[in-house]
């Protein structure tokens, strides 16, 4: 149908084939059947592909730092972000790409959150990883230090008396935090 | 699905990557977390956000201070914050605000339109050292007082409340500024200013300045006040309520870090996109009795204390 036009722009890639599919292996052994516009939205895969020419449509690249459920967050967002790219090529719709990230994040606990931003990290995902951290920056300002260690599921690996000194140093930014 | 906390730890460049869109209080306390923390805390990458290039043009154009003399960002940060300097020929003195990384101003009494500044029967041209500027407005006698300053918006941060100060310190033989109301006005020119009461003797009392880490203090009022609340122009709700209470409110001098006094003159939210200049008037045109004794260095310009 219409797609000779998005194929024929992004034939940077081997094959000539239409609505060409790549695999997607994750950590638990799940394999995803992703559009090839959309994985390559993924630096990690697009430079796998890119890489290495003995390649073949029947590879499975595996993804061994990725959950499923992570996968699942990340397809959806960079689905929604092609899909923007596809309607309008040339400027995103601004509102309407607010309005779908503000119902995405609101829908992540804490923990799919880290999942999310740990998998957009290590698939090199610059715009989803930016967009996530701020999410996460939102979460923790001004929150006391205890917090944010829980948040993190980072344990305090200082002495008492090198927290004691590094509180010491910077008093003027632990007054008025909200409480936990 | 449940996920055990500690199976999930972030390395310290997505560490680094969250902390970056905080705020430098925030990450500065944050610094206490763990020691993955401090070192992200301590990171370039997490600085460079709150170093803009003006105030980097602006040191490296100092030559005192060549960018390579510092070992991280963060100490040149804690140094902008610290250090103000002197930009646009000496009239204006510039830091960054240590808790929000916001832009703050000082505009010297010399840049400022000052009624009879040029009459030395009246106002003198005095240079201290305790002064950011080499020269500051030591007021000799005048009836009519009227300080007036401005400064460019494109200067500000944006989606900003600051608040507008002047900065003085008595002589010790200062006279006619005791119970005398002098009005105060800060807005955008062309726009009509809000008008405050305020007053520049220490008779009633001084408010105490907890060497610049003092809150946002509460005003000397007769009447309810809350000084949390942004003032935003666009919205007309907003303002009525807040001119109601500004007829219950006067504004006292408080004491400064650096052993100045300062008075609060209004605030303003900045948006960002509102070009043209900000105009702050200090007047008492209404008794114009004689006054005396009075050394004024400048108006300051900083964000209001959010929390």
């Amino acid at each position: 149908m219409s797609s000779s036009i998005a194929s024929s722009s992004s034939s940077s890639s081997s094959s000539s084939k239409k609505e060409k599919k790549i695999s997607l292996k994750t950590s638990d052994g799940e394999v995803f059947e992703v559009e090839e516009p959309v994985a390559m939205q993924l630096e990690i895969v697009r430079s796998f592909f890119a890489d290495n020419e003995d390649v073949t449509e029947q590879t499975v690249m595996p993804l061994p730092n990725v959950s499923t459920a992570a996968m699942h967050g990340i397809l959806e967002y960079c689905r929604a972000h092609e899909e923007f790219r596809r309607r309008m090529p040339e400027a995103a719709p601004e509102e309407e790409v607010r309005a779908f990230e503000a119902g995405y994040v609101d829908r992540k606990s804490n923990e799919e959150l880290k999942e999310m931003i740990l998998a957009a990290n290590y698939l090199n995902i610059s715009k989803l990883l930016d967009f996530l951290t701020g999410v996460a920056a939102k979460r923790i300002e001004n929150k006391s230090v205890e917090y944010v260690r829980a948040f993190f599921g980072v344990e305090n690996d200082f002495t008492p008396e090198e927290e004691a000194n590094l509180r010491r140093e910077y008093e003027w930014a632990f007054e008025g935090v909200d409480e936990d | 699905m449940a996920m055990d906390a500690g199976m999930l730890s972030l390395p310290e460049d997505c560490i680094a990557a969250v902390i970056s869109f905080t705020t430098p209080r925030d990450i500065c306390r944050l610094s206490s977390v763990s020691s993955l923390f401090k070192s992200a805390a301590e990171s370039d990458v997490v600085w460079d956000r709150f170093l803009t290039p003006e105030y980097l043009s602006v040191i490296s154009g100092c030559g005192s201070s060549s960018l390579s003399m510092w070992s991280s960002k963060k100490e040149l940060y804690l140094r902008a914050c610290h250090n103000p300097v002197l930009i646009d020929e000496g009239k204006l003195s510039f830091w960054l605000d240590k808790r929000s990384g916001k832009k703050c101003y000082m505009i010297s009494t010399r840049a400022c339109k000052i009624e009879w500044g040029d009459t030395t029967i009246y106002w003198n041209w005095i240079s201290l050292p305790e002064a950011r500027f080499p020269e500051v407005a030591k007021l000799i006698d005048v009836c009519l007082f009227d300080i007036e300053g401005k400064i460019n918006t494109s200067l500000l941060s944006p989606r900003t409340t600051y608040v507008a100060y002047l900065v003085f310190k008595p002589t010790g033989e200062e006279y006619g500024f005791e119970d005398c109301p002098i009005d105060a006005t800060v807005g955008f020119v062309g726009s009509e200013g809000r008008k405050q009461t305020i007053y520049l003797d220490t008779d009633r009392g001084l408010i105490p300045w907890d060497a610049w880490e003092q809150v946002d203090h509460v005003p000397w009022h007769a009447g309810l006040f809350n000084p949390g609340e942004p003032i935003t122009p666009s919205v007309p709700e907003e303002e009525e309520e807040e001119e109601e209470e500004e007829d219950h409110v006067f504004y006292v001098p408080s004491v400064r870090g650096d052993g100045w006094l300062e008075t609060e003159l209004g605030k303003f939210f900045y948006q960002g996109h509102e070009d043209g200049e900000l105009e702050i008037i200090v007047m008492e045109n209404l008794r114009l009795h004689w006054k005396s004794g009075l050394i004024f260095q400048g108006i300051e310009i900083r964000p209001k204390r959010s929390r």
